[in-house]
């Protein structure tokens, strides 16, 4: 054949083959993008009373939280009026919730893309995705997107309550969470109103008061055999367990761990807490595309980096200086769902939830105002759970609710320290913005003197030392100098020299301290014989003290 | 009227007209008739507005799959597909920040084929980038940019620069976090005057650094006025821009009769029995035109020799190609998705934040300084380009591959120049470091000047020098320059692309970047 021909011929070979293959190449496409997507074959597995149902895009869209949520194209019993869909596992409707589904969305509380129409798409398992959705098991976590519960109490108190809620057996007439509020024998429903989201709703602050007068005015049935009145302290706990009925109990819970394990005291959550740490406010929506999962075992999942998190921070986040949190497994996994539940949205106002409002703008605490849980929340990370210190690495924290200290020391020694805090120790002082109020202050002292299970002093000890000051130099040297520095700037004791400190340090209490020592911690009783330190006579007290009391004029 | 007509039923002629339509319509359409003989294929060829850039014969040096791969029509054939994708995709995108994201997420999740289109227009504008690339490297190495040529090859220049801005500028388009910090380093490049500016302290009177990156992103950021100007730039400047100057590119292959090919050509041909006539002597026929017309002419006094009708061989060509390429871009789009990382983020740097592919040998030698790599460098690449046509005035291998003194051996050695020189610097700078790690206090001019890249231009530029002494040949200086160009952007875009990690610190797999 002639080379032009040949040439044409290559050339029309070239022309028919490539043409074939974009023929095929498109038709594959087309038969993909209309037959083979995921959501129309699990549409097209659907029927509604026996009739197929339409296979088509759907979605849920709400201008007011800027969402469109095409979930529904697979989940489609949960759209809008999309009742009834039967033939495949993922029609289940949506368990009842406050915000219906079919309105609100689904990505609000659940995170995921709601833009996306495959399934690792849509539940933003994928790379370059920041939010992926909330595991279903700790699902309410999602609810503190919008919502953040005030007044929650730490877990003891929470605890507490709940069982004198339930020791009066509130439960007889009352519905929690669908249990109680037994039927009457006399036929019937409920007496009682159900009160599972009754911190929501609200409720009648004169109830007691309604009751007592019922069950007198009762000839029989129920109220004159099952009601008696209820002392004062009860109502407290009955009030507090009530506030916090909502309709996210689980989560409620897990941030009643999260207060008791002083997590505050370190960082802040909506503004309030310490600054050692970084603020929380939002670290449910940590990015796990920009997080480092090296060294969390099961290598995925935000709720696993989290957990791992908890459970060694140094080595999940390289020079974290954060303490371990002795934690069994089950709070880990409470403060993990807390954590999750971290997170933030713009919200137009009419979307703005009061509990929200509340705690942003009104000043509401997000914690109950008792003791024990502003100490739980703000100090027993580093005091202990149960205010007896505790030793984190080469680190110690001193030990405060012992009854030989809160002998020694006055309600002004403990609120001073509390709100100055320690300076050149990590002890913030908490008289500062974001900090405790001065009632709060109080009641965490009340809470401490409680925990030794001492009324403590009230009467500044008026002893004033009169030693010699050079035989105090020389002592503090000998003695004292080794840990709390020779100026006594502190190192690996606290600081004296501090005004902040000797300004609420009686003369007393030194002597006190130094003769008697502070159990749990390193400070020995110099004041009894000893073989690995020195011992000190009263008088050599006395001169220490006297010495220490010049730094009070710097 | 004849009595005959009378006798016929009065709406017959209606009817045989209604009959003949479909027919005349097709005649009226494409005049001249079907193409099957060599004049009705010529009329076929200069009667259609479009095909009229074509020559009605072509010769039969230029059919050879070897005389140019293709690369110009299958660069031609990329641009078709990104601009009827394109135009798909417009339909959907909204050009403002946050809501082109939301866009894009509804043409890959939602819109019919819409992922498809956007996979396809993503392949076929890089495949485009490539081919214009390749199309650039076969015109020179078959020294097709000489006489008459020369300024086409400059025009083509043109083209190569506005195929990078358009792939620049789509490349914001998504809004990503890929799309954003692209561009802001896209912007930083623009902004490298400054480096000299600052350095001589005068940046305060004279900054065309500042002033090129503000005229890029209309904000001292990336943000919603860069945004609409990427979009009018990628959308309607650009295209235009590129359609002028494709024409005026193919208007000239026309003119300046047809592709390049050696003066002996005919002879390198096998003789053609031919179906199709083929002149092999200048035909019994005479140009008026050329009593009026001066210059060249596409035949005058030559004939048309070995040639024959471009329809149907050159179209088959060309439509081959066109398809081929369509293949590709269809293929690669089923294989691979266009990314789409989260959303632009300017609170979260991407680190590393790298430009699109085909700038990262310029961030590589920005990496080393800013002015050089963004300004210096480029310029002097551009001017040595531009002016390759008016330094090589020879014609020794015109239309040959590899063409001119030296030819094949002399571009293998300059392969090894080229990636050997690169390699070196570069392996030098990540073992070693350079200037700025070893004197700390060493003002910024003297990197400016004296760096791996300026190093590298330095070795390739005294390797050409000595390449036109030794064989007394421009021709040969530019083959090892131009080859020796490829292998340094071969080598820099690598090294930029795959081994450079977080800090643009060298990492031999992304497996090894610390993770913050």
């Amino acid at each position: 054949m002639a080379e032009a021909l040949n040439a044409m011929k290559k050339n029309k070979i070239l022309l028919l083959v490539s043409s074939i293959g974009v023929f095929v190449l498109l038709a594959a496409a087309a038969i993909d993008e209309n037959f083979l997507k995921q959501w129309r074959r699990i549409q097209a597995s659907g029927s509604h009373d026996g009739e197929p149902i339409p296979v088509q895009l759907r979605q849920v869209v709400n201008m007011g939280l800027r969402t469109a949520d095409r979930c529904v194209s697979c989940h489609v019993s949960m759209g809008p009026g999309e009742d009834g869909v039967t033939g495949n596992a993922l029609f289940k409707k949506h368990p009842p919730v406050v915000h219906d589904p079919a309105q609100y969305g689904c990505t609000v509380c659940h995170g995921g893309q709601g833009l996306a129409t495959e399934k690792d798409d849509a539940h933003g398992t994928v790379h370059f995705w920041p939010e992926p959705m909330i595991p279903a098991a700790v699902a309410e976590a999602g609810c503190g997107t919008c919502h953040a519960a005030p007044g929650v109490p730490s877990r003891d108190t929470l605890r507490q309550a709940r069982a004198t809620f339930e020791r009066l057996d509130c439960g007889a007439c009352h519905r929690v969470d669908g249990r109680g509020g037994t039927i009457r024998p006399d036929g019937g429903g409920m007496e009682g109103p159900d009160l599972s989201r009754v911190g929501i709703t609200g409720y009648d602050a004169g109830w007691h008061g309604k009751h007592v007068a019922k069950a007198a005015a009762a000839d029989k049935g129920p109220w004159k055999t099952s009601f008696a009145p209820v002392p004062e302290a009860d109502q407290g706990a009955v009030a507090m367990y009530l506030a916090v009925r909502n309709s996210a109990p689980r989560l409620t819970e897990a941030k009643s761990v999260f207060l008791s394990y002083g997590c505050l005291g370190c960082h802040r959550l909506s503004g309030v807490g310490g600054d050692e740490g970084p603020d929380l406010t939002r670290a449910g929506e940590r990015d796990p595309g920009q997080t480092d999962f090296t060294h969390v075992p099961e290598q995925q999942g935000l709720d696993n980096w989290i957990a791992e998190h908890f459970r060694s921070p140094g080595a999940v986040m390289t020079g974290s200086k954060m303490p371990a949190v002795a934690a069994p497994e089950s709070d880990i996994q409470q403060l993990t769902m807390f954590v999750l539940s971290l997170r933030r949205r713009e919200l137009p106002g009419a979307y703005m939830p009061k509990d929200r409002i509340a705690v942003a703008r009104m000043g509401q605490r997000e914690f109950a105002p008792d003791g024990a849980t502003i100490y739980g929340a703000f100090c027993a990370g580093c005091h202990g759970l149960n205010g007896l210190g505790r030793t984190s690495g080469d680190e110690t924290f001193p030990a405060i609710a012992n009854p030989e200290f809160q002998k020694l020391v006055t309600d002004r020694f403990l609120t001073e320290t509390i709100a100055r805090g320690r300076p050149g120790r990590r002890m913030p002082g908490w008289k500062k913005e974001g900090g405790l109020r001065p009632e709060e202050i109080r009641v965490v002292v009340e809470h401490l003197r409680a925990l030794a299970g001492v009324t403590g002093r009230t009467e500044e000890d008026a002893w004033k030392a009169n030693g010699s000051t050079a035989e105090g130099r020389k002592l503090y040297a000998a003695a004292c100098a080794g840990c709390h520095g020779d100026k006594g700037q502190g190192a690996k004791g606290p600081s004296l020299g501090t005004r902040a400190f000797l300004e609420v340090a009686t003369e007393g209490y030194l002597r006190d301290t130094i003769t008697k020592g502070r159990p749990g911690t390193v400070m020995p009783a110099f004041g009894e014989p000893s073989t690995v330190h020195r011992t000190l006579t009263p008088g050599d007290v006395e001169s220490i003290v006297t010495f220490i009391n010049l730094w009070k004029g710097k | 009227m004849s009595p005959s007509t009378e006798q016929r039923p009065p709406l017959a002629e209606f009817w045989d007209n209604l009959r003949a339509a479909p027919r005349r319509i097709l005649d009226t359409a494409f005049r001249g008739g079907s193409p099957s003989t060599d004049r009705t294929r010529s009329t076929f060829v200069f009667g259609n507005v479009f095909l009229h850039l074509h020559s009605a014969r072509v010769h039969r040096w230029t059919l050879r799959w070897t005389a140019t791969a293709g690369l110009g029509i299958a660069t031609t054939a990329a641009f078709l597909i990104t601009l009827v994708t394109g135009v798909l995709l417009m339909f959907y995108y909204k050009p403002y920040p946050d809501v082109a994201y939301q866009s894009i997420k509804d043409i890959h999740f939602v819109v019919p084929t819409g992922r498809f289109m956007r996979n396809i227009h993503r392949w076929a504008a890089n495949v485009m980038v490539v081919t214009v690339i390749l199309h650039m490297a076969r015109a020179f190495y078959t020294a097709a940019y000489r006489k008459p040529r020369e300024f086409n090859w400059v025009i083509g220049m043109g083209l190569l620069a506005v195929t990078l801005g358009l792939s620049f500028t789509g490349y914001l388009l998504p809004w990503d976090q890929l799309a954003y910090w692209a561009i802001t380093i896209g912007a930083n490049i623009a902004q490298s005057p400054r480096e000299v500016t600052d350095a001589l302290e005068i940046t305060e009177w004279f900054d065309p650094g500042g002033f090129q990156r503000a005229l890029l992103l209309g904000s001292e950021v990336v943000g919603e006025e860069a945004l609409i100007r990427f979009y009018l730039l990628h959308v309607m400047i650009l295209p235009l821009v590129l359609v002028g100057l494709m024409s005026i590119h193919f208007w000239r292959i026309r003119k300046d009769g047809g592709l390049a090919r050696p003066v002996d050509a005919d002879q390198r041909l096998e003789p053609e029995p031919g179906v199709y006539p083929v002149f092999t002597q200048a035909p019994e026929k005479t140009y008026q035109l050329a009593a009026v017309v001066e210059g060249r002419t596409p035949a005058v006094g030559r004939g048309p020799e070995n040639t024959v009708p471009s329809m149907p061989h050159l179209f088959y060509a060309e439509l081959g190609v066109l398809m081929l390429t369509t293949l590709i871009c269809v293929a690669l789009s089923i294989v691979s998705d266009a990314p789409l990382k989260e959303l632009a983020n300017p609170s979260v740097p991407e680190n590393p934040a790298k430009a699109p592919w085909y700038f990262l040998g310029l961030q590589e030698l920005v990496a080393f300084s800013a002015f050089m790599g963004g300004i210096g460098i480029p310029t002097i690449v551009l001017a040595g380009l531009g002016l390759i046509p008016y330094l090589d005035r020879e014609s020794e291998g015109t239309g040959l591959w590899f063409g001119g003194p030296g030819g094949w051996p002399l571009v293998k050695r300059a392969l090894v120049v080229g990636f050997g020189a690169s390699i070196l610097v570069e392996a030098f700078v990540i073992r070693y470091g350079w200037i700025r790690e070893w004197f700390p206090s060493v003002g910024q001019l003297v990197v400016t000047v004296l760096n791996p890249g300026t190093l590298l231009t330095l070795i390739y530029g005294a390797y050409s020098v000595w390449l036109v002494k030794r064989y007394r040949s421009t021709r040969a200086g530019a083959l090892g320059l131009f080859t020796c160009f490829l292998c340094g952007f071969l080598v820099l875009t690598v090294v930029g692309t795959y081994f450079r990690g977080p800090n643009w610190d060298f990492y031999w797999s992304p497996s090894q970047w610390p993770r913050h």
